[in-house]
């Protein structure tokens, strides 16, 4: 019974985001104030009832209802709870009742929290809002029902993919999602200001919390999925501009750019189109990001040509939001009144810049993340692979002049910037990082130029951030405790800056760290071989058979020695996993500040090995990588810190909201 | 028991959307009140960051003066816009909210499986023990046929491929009925069941194997209804629709009385027959008998209203109707049994038995396979004292 009311229930939301997408709107346009308030009331009927049907569905795995189509294919009565509880989000159809539930929530958010949002504003947006919510349920129902049912049920179901059992992927889709989607509420705020005709300090800051909101959980989502992939997956890397990661990343570089261009907006009236087109494209990226990933492309273009049935209402979806959006850009942008005006050096024209190479950094990926499906679908299926040397070579050289940017911006103020001074500032910063590039290079020797010259801008980010903070407390120029009051007075917002940047630096570490000065070795060991690799000694002892709760497994023994010193233990596995019939590696890590040495092994496919047979040892070092987790921690703490700051989150003085009530006073009540 | 959550559902999705109909409505802040408020928080960051010696006096003094040209230029704007709010439109609101339940109930009609109840795994425990043992015996059963020297009696084989069959393993009921497939003995059915067998394992593809099958079981006996079944499907399949189209209509056509099977081969010939736009057939054109007319619907509600006596003289009146029609045509063989019925209902079996009897008469010329047959037997030996 369950699923069918969550089934139901679902109807009863999408009828909802059917009403919310045409009364308020019209409110808006006759001034209605009754019907622009029904907003408040849909939406919050639209998260009611989408999340009924998320928890019948989450019901339907956790008792494992196999009347339910989706749990049969996805999940099995011997599967760890966890797992079960994942396995609701883990598919298609779960994963796209998620995705609605999550657009739910944010318009929802908007109405609860969004109180000094003028009525109009609101009332647009939550009606954007609802048609996006319109299009995603009826694809769910009439394309990728969850709630399809099966009578007779099967016996037991058909798993999930092992691989997919990680705690690290259980909480991966959400983040992903929360950022993928929160990125809708801030396209509809975009396409009512076009609507509108107006675009303003006060509709930037309005929107800034919840672009904010978005980007850190987008980007505590991608790290979270690049670290799951470098441990659970056992590649031993941590990106591989594989197109699912690239459909994540595109969004944040847009994301980030709208973040920045939205500043600009709010302190001088200015990037007004900028901020509305990133605003729309940000989204528009997610949303392409979702078909991609949810039509079956990647798999095969030939595969979706088959059976195109979602991909196209998808597709469909797609050119309609778009490019809808894009051409009430095209005809509403140029009424929005001009803003201020800035000189070439200025703090403006730094973030124009950080615009235009985060754009062009998106467009690169975009690029080599559709070119093998053009390829695939012209050429009649010849397959062809876009890889990391590619990306490296285009998309590094955009990303370093950025942070070179990056570490000067900061100095420059609004409107008219005196650079020289600014430089002057910097001086001491740049004399540091060659410095210190060079003692890392007579330390290191070897390694490809652009590896130092990643650093050397890695380390000029790190020291001009930490000069910025220490110039705004004025540091050694007044009086320590004077500084100290001047670092307690300093706006969240800008620790939020300062962390983020700082954090984008130590990530650059471990990026640069684990890619250029990584070694790695793949031998045949039997008991008793020895590896050399990055000065430390590994004997392969042997082998044995280990059992798990739900798998079987190989677990190897590597005894790690490093200048005649035992240093660990490491035991990577090779699982079994007898219900879904499938092998996983489990890598052994021991991970410390200065690099990660990294095992794994696996059967040679021809040889039949049992206990003391050769066996096939990856053994990498990955310098610094865990760099790249802090880093990300920092960059989304600074976003925490940034929304938290009181300003943004109050949207408006309260001196507004005395006035607002001696208003309301006086229109009459119904 | 769903139908009432159905509704409770509806009932809160309704009060919500009627909801601002019964709140007091305040508009809130509106642009003219927060934009000039945003802007003096920047002029009091300007102010700030001079005080940091982030920006020069010149600067600051710059920034102040055009962040108050800009709330000059919005108090201005704000004063030529119109602020009027109007309070009306509760009729739409109303549609609005009525929509929503109507909307619900409509999808879930046409696309819900309300009958379908939930069923926990913890609470199949007896189910599966009972797939348990039918994979344990059919197990047996097939150790048994294996070990047999000679090679295991055909009854056997076919027993073990119809279990396989239920349990949804057709690859191995396949295997099962190509065992007896093979022997002198197999008759049409035997390749029937192979074939069908064979398509099931395929998700319902008619492979040239599955063909092979069929086309032995047509040549064993042509008018084996399951080898014309899969036949149509394997011609349909091939693009030769009109074709299966035929075939299945002439079977149906020498068909000289109501069987179970018909109604299979009919709905398959009418989805074919959708396909090269042939008109919708029903039983009827086949089997006249089945579809005479009895009581309608407006009867049977009328029945329903009735009092116990006059529930029985209208039942009477009906029974009555039936046997003046019987008496105009004599020769319809389900009239009489369905005559027969109702007397023995009415507890008039002295009548009973001679409708019965009339009905027997008929069944010399439908043929001793006739289901029908056994039921008049039944019937009047039942009957009879």
């Amino acid at each position: 019974m369950t699923p069918e009311i969550g089934h139901f229930a679902l109807a009863l939301a999408l009828a909802m985001a059917i009403v919310q997408s045409v009364l308020p709107i019209l409110g808006a346009a006759r001034g209605n104030i009754l019907w622009m308030q029904s907003a408040k009331w849909s939406s919050l009927g639209q998260v009611f009832f989408t999340s009924i049907a998320f928890f019948a569905l989450l019901q339907a795995f956790v008792t494992s209802d196999f009347t339910v189509k989706n749990v049969v294919e996805n999940s099995h009565s011997l599967k760890p709870m966890l797992f079960k509880i994942a396995g609701t989000w883990g598919s298609h159809e779960g994963s796209l009742l998620l995705w609605v539930l999550i657009l739910t929530v944010f318009g929802a958010a908007v109405s609860v929290f969004g109180a000094n949002i003028p009525d109009s504003l609101k009332a647009r947006t939550l009606s954007v809002q609802a048609w996006i919510s319109v299009g995603f349920i009826t694809f769910m129902l009439f394309t990728s029902n969850p709630f399809d049912r099966v009578f007779p049920p099967p016996i037991d179901g058909q798993d999930l993919n092992p691989l997919l059992q990680d705690v690290g992927l259980a909480m991966h889709p959400p983040l992903l999602y929360i950022g993928y989607v929160g990125f809708s509420i801030v396209f509809s705020f975009a396409v009512a200001a076009l609507i509108e005709g107006r675009v303003d300090a006060a509709w930037a800051r309005w929107v800034r919390p919840w672009t904010l909101a978005a980007w850190l959980s987008l980007t505590a989502g991608i790290a979270l999925g690049s670290w799951w992939a470098y441990y659970e997956l056992g590649w031993g890397g941590w990106w591989f501009w594989d197109p699912v990661e690239n459909v994540s990343f595109m969004p944040w570089l847009m994301g980030t750019a709208l973040l920045h261009s939205a500043i600009v907006t709010e302190k001088r009236d200015a990037f007004k189109s900028w901020t509305i087109l990133l605003a729309i494209l940000t989204f528009s990226l997610s949303l392409l990001g979702t078909f991609i990933v949810r039509s079956g492309l990647l798999t095969s273009v030939h595969a979706f040509a088959v059976d195109p049935e979602r991909g196209l209402y998808i597709l469909g979806l797609l050119a309609v939001s778009i490019g809808g959006s894009l051409a009430l850009f095209a005809w509403r942008a140029p009424v929005m009144e001009p803003g201020g005006i800035f000189k070439p050096i200025s703090r403006e024209a730094g973030l124009l810049i950080n615009n235009l190479l985060l754009a062009t950094a998106t467009g690169i990926v975009l690029f080599g993340t559709l070119y093998p499906l053009f390829y695939e679908a012209l050429t009649g299926g010849q397959k062809l692979s876009v890889g990391p040397p590619f990306f490296n070579a285009a998309f590094i050289p955009i990303m370093l002049p950025l942070v070179f940017v990056m570490g000067i911006g900061p100095f420059l103020s609004w409107k008219r910037a005196d650079l020289p001074g600014a430089l002057q500032r910097l001086r001491f910063v740049a004399v540091l990082a060659v410095l210190a590039t060079l003692a890392i290079w007579y330390i290191v020797r070897g390694g490809p130029v652009l590896g130092y010259l990643s650093i050397l801008l890695a380390i000029w980010l790190f020291v001009a951030t930490l000069k910025e903070w220490t110039v705004r407390i004025k540091l050694f120029d007044v009086p320590f405790a004077e500084s100290r009051r001047r670092a307690a007075n300093l706006p969240r917002s800008t620790y939020g800056m300062t962390l983020a940047h700082a954090g984008l630096a130590v990530a650059m570490f471990g990026f640069i760290g684990s890619s250029v000065w990584k070694t790695e070795e793949i031998v045949f060991v039997k008991p008793g071989s020895e590896i050399e690799i990055a000065g430390f000694n590994v004997t392969f002892e042997g082998l044995e058979r280990v059992r798990g709760p739900n798998y079987v497994a190989d677990q190897g023994r590597l005894t790690v020695i490093q200048d005649g010193e035992f240093v660990t233990e490491l035991f990577p596995e090779s699982r079994y996993y007898p219900v879904a019939e499938s092998n996983t590696t489990e890598s052994a890590i021991r991970s410390t500040m200065a690099g990660d040495l990294y095992a794994s092994i696996a059967r040679p496919a021809s040889e039949e090995a049992g206990a003391g047979g050769t066996l096939t040892l990856r053994i990498l070092y990955e310098p610094l990588v865990n760099f790249i987790w802090i880093g990300s921690a920092m960059l989304v703490l600074g976003g925490g810190l940034s929304l938290s700051d009181r300003r943004l989150r109050v949207g408006a003085p309260r001196r507004g909201s005395e006035k607002k009530i001696s208003n309301a006073s006086k229109v009459p009540a119904e | 028991m769903i139908w009432l959550f159905f509704v409770l559902l509806s009932l809160m999705a309704l009060s919500l959307m009627v909801l601002p109909l019964r709140t007091k409505l305040q508009p809130s802040a509106v642009p003219e009140d927060t934009t000039p408020a945003v802007l003096l928080d920047q002029l009091k960051e300007v102010k700030r960051d001079l005080e940091r010696n982030i920006i020069s006096e010149v600067e600051a003094k710059a920034a102040e003066q055009e962040i108050k040209r800009r709330i000059l230029m919005q108090a201005r704007k704000s004063s030529s816009r119109s602020t009027t709010t109007n309070t009306g439109g509760r009729v739409g609101v109303i549609l609005g909210a009525v929509f929503v339940p109507l909307f619900a109930v409509g999808y879930y009609m046409t696309m819900g499986s309300p009958e379908i109840e939930g069923l926990a795994f913890a609470d199949r425990a007896s189910e599966r023990q009972e797939a348990a043992q039918i994979a344990d015996l059919s197990s047996q059963l097939y150790d048994r046929l294996i070990s047999d020297p000679d090679g295991g009696p055909s009854e056997g084989w076919m027993l073990l491929g119809q279990t396989y069959s239920r349990m949804g393993r057709f690859e191995d009921a396949a295997a099962a009925f190509k065992v007896v497939s093979e022997r002198p003995e197999a008759d049409s059915g035997v390749f029937s069941m192979l074939a069908e067998a064979l398509i099931y394992a395929e998700q319902g593809v008619v492979t040239p194997a599955a063909e092979a099958a069929i086309d032995r079981a047509m040549s064993i006996n042509p008018d084996n209804p399951a080898s014309v079944y899969y036949k149509a499907l394997a011609l349909s399949q091939k693009g030769e629709s009109s074709r299966g189209y035929e075939l299945l209509i002439a079977r149906l056509n020498t068909a000289d009385g109501f069987y179970p099977w018909m109604e299979s081969l009919l709905v398959e010939a009418n989805r074919i027959g959708a396909e090269i736009g042939k008109p919708q057939l029903s039983l009827a054109d086949f089997a006249p008998m089945v579809n005479a007319p009895g009581p309608t619907t407006e009867d049977v509600a009328n029945a329903q209203e009735m009092s116990d006596d006059d529930r029985q003289a209208f039942i009477l009146s009906m029974v009555a109707r039936l046997a003046n029609r019987l008496e105009e045509e004599p020769g319809d063989l389900d009239g009489w049994m369905r005559l027969g019925n109702a007397y023995s209902v009415l507890g008039q079996t002295g009548a009973a038995i001679a409708a019965y009897e009339r009905a027997e008469a008929l069944t010399a010329n439908a043929g001793a396979e006739d289901p029908r047959t056994q039921a008049i037997d039944d019937a009047l030996s039942r009957l009879r004292p």
